[in-house]
């Protein structure tokens, strides 16, 4: 095992593999930049491109290419408040609102690092849970994975922040976001709900423009008001010096950073919830760790912890994915269908022919994660000043092309003029629910877990009736949630008691 | 006791619709197509009315409770603000009809240079140059290199080329 180990890190490092690598790494690269490409769109464009190769140079290759899309999405969710990536869309909160208080090289610094610490969180867990992970898989049915739905959108409760008006306001985001995830047809029987005789609107609506109207607009809206820069009338200077504190922010809330990549491996490891929902949850996760009422009040204005969370998160799930990709041959997420798809171009079959006759293929891609991280991270953290520095020009200049990106990123989901309105659609929303003081982050829980939820509901009363109720792993969820629910009021409280013992 | 119809009552008077007409339009499906519209929709509807009533009934100077999200900028004067926001905003609405009357590889360049002209009052080198960028980057990019299929502009298809 352990020579195959070693033997899986010096393959890459053989010149054609690692050539092929390092294109896949730059391609990923710029994917990760525009909003307008998605990872899984250019891992399929990249498939036929590896017929020619051997399996561990197409594997460097697109996973190469695959495992720092995350890493650069951060980038432009920091700069320029549009999701580089649908996955990367949790970091805009607290990334931008830095980089408009003058501190993107902070910010950039803290996704960077925080990535590359996920992906390599997530590199080890692929390392050592290969042979132990069957376990894990088959005891998440759909009960399970109904109860799972059900704990991320308890962390609403997170999420809508401090008061009871911001409570209601961030229940009623999140009610409406199961609601929008409703539309389309009904996956039980086929009926059309909420598409008034649409056809765009049968397969229900698509992340991407829902995430780049809800998150760019009113980001565009406010620099327009503001007529400055992103950064504001900050002198040059204040900007460059932040990138190391970023990198020393992921060290000084370590453990915050690992709790945070192990939430997303496990969403990762899990068949069928998505890269969408471990940001999310580490956010909420990451804001629950806040120790006071004043350290919680600064999330979505710039807190560092609310970038090291999703930062961590969206690159450790890459690992996780992997696993029961590389183990069952079961894609835990749609690139990693695709992925899937490279194995058999390859005449490799996922199995436990991984574990035994290719395992050297299986530690070349994990050492491929660690090493591609590695490379985009040491690469950024060489211009990310300049980078930074993007903050400072004027808004009228940026204004248009952000636009553009926005739009383009929203089209080429579909490639259906419909995702244009649902994007303005729900980029009107998002600034109204801005100036009205609701949190965006529940709406977008609500609507990421809504379909998850309501198919796995279906599935578990069909299949078992209500005796999925007493399943061990569902009770033990169950009781998560109320965790997830009550901990904020019951260290409110606390605290409360403790403010009146003092005084 | 004073009531007052503002923008948060819109907010949740909005919401209270969804709310109802997912519960309307619930009625006529099957107990398994309905159930979860009804779920969420009974709730959504009992705090929208809530939220309505509080933002009718009590002002809220200063936001109770703080949301974890930004705040836009309060820094400008209001009546700047309401008209940059109008502005803005029929900006991202031309940009949109551009798309559909000439298709994106010429509305992308079309609109940057409007938007840097009129709005950014730049010069005409740097409105000129950034204005081929965005062309350069529409065109190259995602028209030659990634061939994504963009629809034809209204005005094309109407003259027949």
């Amino acid at each position: 095992m352990f020579d195959a180990f070693i033997q899986g890190l010096l393959i890459i490092f053989e010149w054609q593999t690692f050539l092929v690598m390092l294109l896949g790494i730059f391609l990923g690269f710029w994917v990760g930049l525009l909003p307008g490409l998605g990872g899984s769109t250019t891992l399929a464009l990249m498939l036929p491109f590896i017929y020619k190769m051997t399996p561990v140079e197409a594997f460097a290759f697109l996973l190469g290419m695959h495992s720092v899309v995350a890493t650069t999405g951060d980038i432009t969710s920091v700069l320029f408040g549009v999701p580089g990536e649908g996955t990367t869309a949790a970091t805009i909160l607290d990334g931008h609102a830095m980089a408009k208080k003058g501190s993107a090289g902070r910010a950039l610094g803290a996704a960077l690092m925080s990535s590359l610490v996920g992906a390599l969180i997530g590199a080890l867990a692929l390392a050592l849970s290969i042979p132990v992970v069957r376990p894990l898989v088959l005891t998440f049915g759909s009960p399970e994975l109904f109860m799972l739905a059900i704990v991320g959108i308890a962390f609403i409760s997170s999420l809508s922040g401090q008061g009871g008006r911001a409570l209601l306001r961030g229940f009623l985001a999140g009610l409406l976001g199961i609601l929008f995830a409703m539309v389309g047809e009904d996956p039980q029987a086929g009926i059309q709900r909420f598409t008034f005789g649409q056809l765009y609107l049968w397969g229900g609506l698509d992340l991407v423009p829902v995430l780049v109207g809800l998150f760019a607009i009113p980001e565009i809206v406010d620099l327009a008001v503001r007529g400055t820069s992103i950064a504001g009338e900050l002198p040059e200077g204040k900007l460059g010096k932040g990138v190391w504190e970023g990198v020393k922010d992921t060290f000084r809330h370590f453990w915050l950073t690992v709790r945070c990549s192990l939430i997303g491996t496990f969403i990762g490891i899990i068949p069928g919830l998505g890269g969408g929902v471990a940001q999310w949850i580490s956010y909420g996760h990451a804001v629950q760790s806040a120790r006071s009422a004043e350290e919680r009040s600064g999330f979505g204005k710039g807190d560092v912890r609310g970038v090291l969370g999703p930062g961590a998160a969206n690159n450790s799930k890459e690992g996780g994915a992997l696993i029961p990709t590389i183990a069952f041959g079961v894609p835990g997420s749609s690139a990693m269908a695709i992925l899937l798809g490279a194995f058999f171009l390859q005449g490799i079959m996922p199995g436990p022919d991984m574990l035994d006759k290719y395992l050297i293929l299986t530690f070349s891609m994990v050492w491929t994660l660690v090493v591609a991280n590695i490379i985009t991270v040491a690469a950024s953290l060489l211009f990310l000043n300049q980078l930074a520095k993007l903050t400072l020009i004027r808004g009228s200049i940026l204004i248009p092309f952000i636009l553009f990106l926005a739009f383009i990123g929203s089209y080429t989901s579909n490639n259906h003029l419909g995702d244009l309105i649902v994007f303005l659609f729900f980029g009107l929303l998002g600034y109204l629910m801005v100036r009205c003081h609701w949190p965006r982050a529940p709406l977008v829980l609500g609507f990421v877990l809504g379909k998850i939820a309501e198919n796995n509901f279906y599935i578990s009363t069909i299949r078992y009736g209500t005796s999925w109720l007493r399943r061990p792993v569902v009770l033990i969820l169950m009781i998560l949630t109320l965790v997830v629910i009550g901990y904020p009021f019951i260290r409110s409280r606390k605290r409360a008691v403790a403010a009146g013992a003092v005084t | 006791m004073k009531t007052s119809i503002n923008l948060r009552f819109l907010l949740a008077l909005a919401a209270a619709l969804a709310a109802g007409y997912a519960l309307y339009a619930s009625w006529h499906w099957p107990f398994r197509t309905a159930l979860f519209p009804r779920v969420i929709g009974v709730p959504l509807l009992g705090l929208a009315l809530f939220e309505m009533a509080l933002s009718a009934f009590s002002s809220e100077k200063k936001p109770e409770g703080h949301a974890v999200d930004f705040a836009l900028t309060t820094e400008v004067d209001p009546t700047l603000a309401h008209r940059r926001t109008l502005a803005i905003f029929t900006w991202t609405l031309g940009f949109l009809v551009l798309i559909l009357l000439t298709g994106f590889p010429l509305a992308v360049p079309l609109f940057v240079f409007l938007y840097l002209k009129v709005v950014g009052r730049e010069g005409w080198g740097l409105t000129l140059l950034l204005t081929a960028i965005s062309w350069l980057f529409m065109e190259g990019l995602f028209n030659r290199l990634l061939h994504l299929p963009f629809p034809q502009g209204w005005l094309f298809s109407l003259f027949g080329y």
